[in-house]
């Protein structure tokens, strides 16, 4: 178990080396056509060939790993931050607000994800640039996917709220604010980092599924997700199994995420 | 008993009406809601124009839209939709029955490959089939739905199976884990240390334990169903419920899309509130 734990660590720091220096790994930008190569097989200057439109396949999954990876964690937080205010302000307060809280959560929980996910971005403009669509995709990730984890949060919190140390520290004078950063805080923060952690890859697969359906981040600008989408041409799979690569570094990262949960809480 | 299932109506009522809101919500700051195709139609006189305007405009007033929604949906009108120009209510007759046979292959697969390799770990504590168990699920848990379909796709596998490999790993680790715990109590390990064997340990012991809380599970895997066979109808062809909120969604069909969110809502939430009551009452029944 050690040694697949090593493993998940040694895969995760080196894809984190390979998404801070693509600049430098990448061959040419991920948007640079060499129009008079489109579908060329592997060669020395293009090492997973090109695409259909004559972008270096290698260069695009390495952009797309670094745009992946870099906004997954960054959405991570930003729902990590949400749920722990909405949780936390449901576990402190408790009685009706604490009622309200988890009727939003309830709200939240029981949409399918990706149907909220596909509705709310069907409402968004559709002249969006990739930049933007980046932004809004991760966003929604963000936004929309913070209600196990305020449970979680609501909950700690509410055992907190009984615990001794929080009665002597009422009975002491303590309230409001100072409550919640020295008694609260300090104690959730295992919870909190744990959600952080638990949500990364979660994001990851949602992207992936929402860019290999044509909904995620816009062209030109590559994903995990919109790698996928050329597997879609599955009568090309066969002759060029190097398609494969985005799907097989994006089922290596996730399960290396996975390997290092494992012991966390598993969230459904 | 009569007050866990008004307290859980209750609750059933408020969700929808929160979920019924914010999906008026959405169609109404929807770009292009203020807008009508009919005013381009040069055979409409210039009153049928203003009339239609008119009736866009009350609409404009939200409260009054959202009354009118809520009022079509008691009466069970779905609306139509704009790029099928059918009404929503036929569409969901066409395609849920294939999203509901999908979704009930996939579960029951998923949770007997879950269960039953989870209760085989516990039971047995062979290193390799746990190795191999934990690989299967780690594999599965880290792969998107639209990759495996297309994977199934290519190998021309039925779709529905790929379902049932993706819910299968939420089940496994979760019952696992209840499994482990469970066993690990103090009367578990006395009825071990007594002679009991490993069935009569499971079936006596560790089941009454961790079976209320497996069963509340059923009502999440319906959720975790659903939203793995969206991508798997979309990339296998399959004229399920996911396929059409795809559909929907490239043409901001969004009176569909708002519509087939708050069947699934609703379907999700009876099936958690039937998943409670299961539960409440395997632990009477325990008692």
């Amino acid at each position: 178990m050690r040694a697949i734990r090593l493993t998940a660590i040694t895969v995760l720091a080196l894809t984190a080396v390979t998404v801070l220096g693509a600049h430098y790994l990448a061959p040419a930008g991920y948007e640079q056509q060499f129009r008079e190569m489109p579908q060329a097989a592997p060669s020395a200057h293009h090492p997973l060939g090109t695409d259909e439109l004559g972008r270096d396949r290698w260069a695009r999954l390495l952009y797309g790993m670094r745009v992946s990876l870099t906004l997954a964690p960054l959405a991570a937080l930003f729902t990590t931050v949400l749920a722990g205010l909405v949780g936390g302000i449901a576990g402190y307060f408790g009685g009706w607000t604490e009622r309200c809280c988890k009727l939003l959560i309830d709200l939240f929980l029981s949409v399918p994800w990706l149907f909220l996910l596909i509705t709310v971005r069907a409402v968004l403009p559709l002249n969006v640039s990739p930049e933007a669509s980046v932004t809004v995709t991760f966003a929604l990730l963000g936004l929309l996917g913070w209600a196990a984890s305020a449970r979680v949060i609501c909950a700690g919190a509410k055992d907190l709220m009984k615990s001794e140390f929080v009665w002597m520290a009422r009975a002491s004078g303590f309230s409001g604010l100072k409550l919640v950063r020295l008694h609260l805080m300090p104690n959730l923060r295992g919870a909190l980092l744990a959600q952080f952690w638990i949500s990364i890859p979660v994001f990851i697969i949602t992207e992936a599924n929402l860019g290999a359906l044509g909904l995620g981040v816009a062209e030109p600008l590559p994903s995990l997700g919109s790698l996928l989408r050329e597997l879609q041409d599955s009568v090309m799979v066969r002759p060029e199994p190097w398609r494969l690569l985005p799907l097989t570094v994006l089922i290596v990262v996730i399960s290396s995420f996975q390997v290092l949960l494992n012991k966390q809480e598993i969230r459904i | 008993m009569l007050r866990f299932w008004t307290g859980a109506v209750l609750r059933l009522v408020l969700v929808m009406l929160m979920a019924s809101f914010a999906g008026a919500m959405l169609m109404r700051i929807a770009p292009g809601f203020s807008s009508d195709d009919q005013e381009l139609n040069p055979g409409l006189s210039s009153q049928s124009i203003q009339a239609i305007r008119r009736a866009r405009l009350a609409d404009s007033d939200i409260p009054h839209f959202y009354a009118q929604y809520i009022a079509s949906l008691v009466r069970g009108d779905l609306g139509t939709s704009r790029s099928l120009n059918q009404p929503v209510k036929e569409l969901l007759r066409e395609r849920l029955p294939t999203t509901l046979m999908n979704l009930a292959f996939a579960l029951a697969v998923g949770w007997l490959l879950g269960l039953a390799l989870a209760i085989g770990t516990q039971t047995w504590h062979i290193p390799a089939l746990s190795f191999c168990a934990n690989g299967l699920s780690g594999t599965f848990i880290s792969t998107p739905a639209a990759a495996l379909a297309l994977v199934f796709l290519l190998l021309r596998w039925p779709p529905a199976f790929a379902a049932a490999l993706l819910v299968f790993p939420k089940i496994y680790r979760y019952a696992q884990n209840l499994l482990q715990q469970s066993s690990e109590m103090p009367h578990v390990l006395t009825a071990r240390a007594k002679g009991a064997g490993p069935w009569r340990v499971l079936a006596w012991h560790v089941a009454p334990i961790a079976f209320p809380q497996i069963i509340a599970l059923l009502g999440v895997s319906i959720s975790i169903g659903i939203g793995v066979l969206l991508p798997i109808e979309v990339v296998s062809d399959v004229a399920g419920i996911g396929q059409l909120a795809w559909q929907a969604a490239q043409a901001r069909d969004l009176p569909l899309l708002v519509n087939l969110t708050m069947v699934v809502t609703l379907v999700t939430v009876c099936a958690t509130l039937i998943s409670d009551a299961a539960q409440r009452g395997f632990k009477r029944s325990v008692a």
